[in-house]
């Protein structure tokens, strides 16, 4: 992992969910901003994720690799998941979606770095 | 999208909270929104099924926590099961319940509601048998579970859920019968 690129995943996932969950609170549906927000984000995870893989089999060293490797491949899910329902529930429980979604990845992301660095890496 | 703010089309909000709101005069533009107004005013007067909203949040939440239940049942047991097979296998059931959750709410069937029930029916038992037993006996559940001490580990919302789940499936009961011909 880098610890730059997850931060910055860490805050968009922070963001995302404080600007849609706002948008909800506002009993709105999300804008194509947020929408096109929620693809860079899970483009910025995808890279992550690859980087991560690669290193690890690259050997650097972690304590649970297995964990590692569930939540490197499992936090792709979450945001494609809140995507589609914020597209098909053009109301605020659409927002409420994505905003949750985008949480999770950020939770996921701490979980990361911290997987990561009980490994020493 | 089809979210402009102030673009003058009636009161936005009709549905904000607040009796004022009760007495609304009779919408004057609803006949003309039709050709470009993609987005059509909720109107109470109209005849539509129930919000499907709460149920698609819902369905964010179960299908998030079966993969976190699921995948931590399945890490553990693959890879340390003999340090407190109890516990682990726990995690496993607990994924396959917020599965089985997960299902009952996305699909249309005649078993839907029913499976909808039982899984979230069995969460609610589990989450608090399980959250008491942990309380209690901190030594049978040396490994956490999703749902040990209520769900702290994962910001008290596996007990919450259910709660949430229970409700929108008591409030939506009387609408699943309307629409029995979809099956």
């Amino acid at each position: 992992m880098i610890q730059g690129l997850a931060i910055g995943v860490l805050s968009a996932g922070l963001l995302l969910g404080a600007w849609t969950g706002i948008q909800a609170s506002r009993r709105r549906a999300t804008t194509d901003a947020q929408m096109a927000g929620a693809i860079v984000l899970e483009a910025a995870l995808l890279v992550q994720t690859v980087i991560a893989l690669v290193r690890l089999i690259g050997g650097a060293p972690l304590a649970e690799s297995a964990t590692f490797v569930a939540y490197s491949v499992g936090i792709l899910l979450p945001l494609p998941l809140g995507f589609y329902l914020a597209l098909i529930e053009r109301t605020r429980w659409g927002s409420l979606s994505l905003c949750f979604t985008a949480v999770v990845v950020a939770v996921m992301t701490l979980r990361l770095m911290q997987l990561w660095q009980a490994g020493g890496g | 999208m089809a979210d402009r703010p102030a673009a003058g089309n009636g009161p936005p909000h009709p549905t904000a909270d607040g009796p004022a709101d009760v007495s609304l005069p009779t919408e004057p533009r609803v006949s003309d929104v039709g050709p470009g107004g993609g987005r059509h005013v909720p109107d109470p007067a109209d005849d539509e099924p129930p919000p499907a909203g709460p149920r698609r949040l819902l369905i964010a939440f179960y299908a998030v926590f079966a993969l976190a239940a699921t995948a931590r049942g399945i890490v553990q047991i693959g890879t340390k099961f003999d340090e407190a097979p109890l516990a682990y296998l726990l995690s496993l059931f607990s994924g396959i319940v917020y599965l089985a959750a997960t299902v009952g709410l996305v699909t249309d069937r005649r078993w839907s509601r029913p499976l909808a029930w039982g899984a979230i029916g069995t969460e609610m038992v589990g989450v608090v048998t399980i959250g008491i037993a942990s309380l209690v006996d901190s030594t049978a559940f040396p490994h956490d579970t999703v749902w040990s001490r209520f769900g702290s580990g994962y910001g008290y919302v596996p007990v919450i859920l259910p709660v949430l789940g229970l409700m929108w499936l008591w409030q939506t009961r009387g609408a699943a019968r309307a629409v029995p011909a979809d099956r």
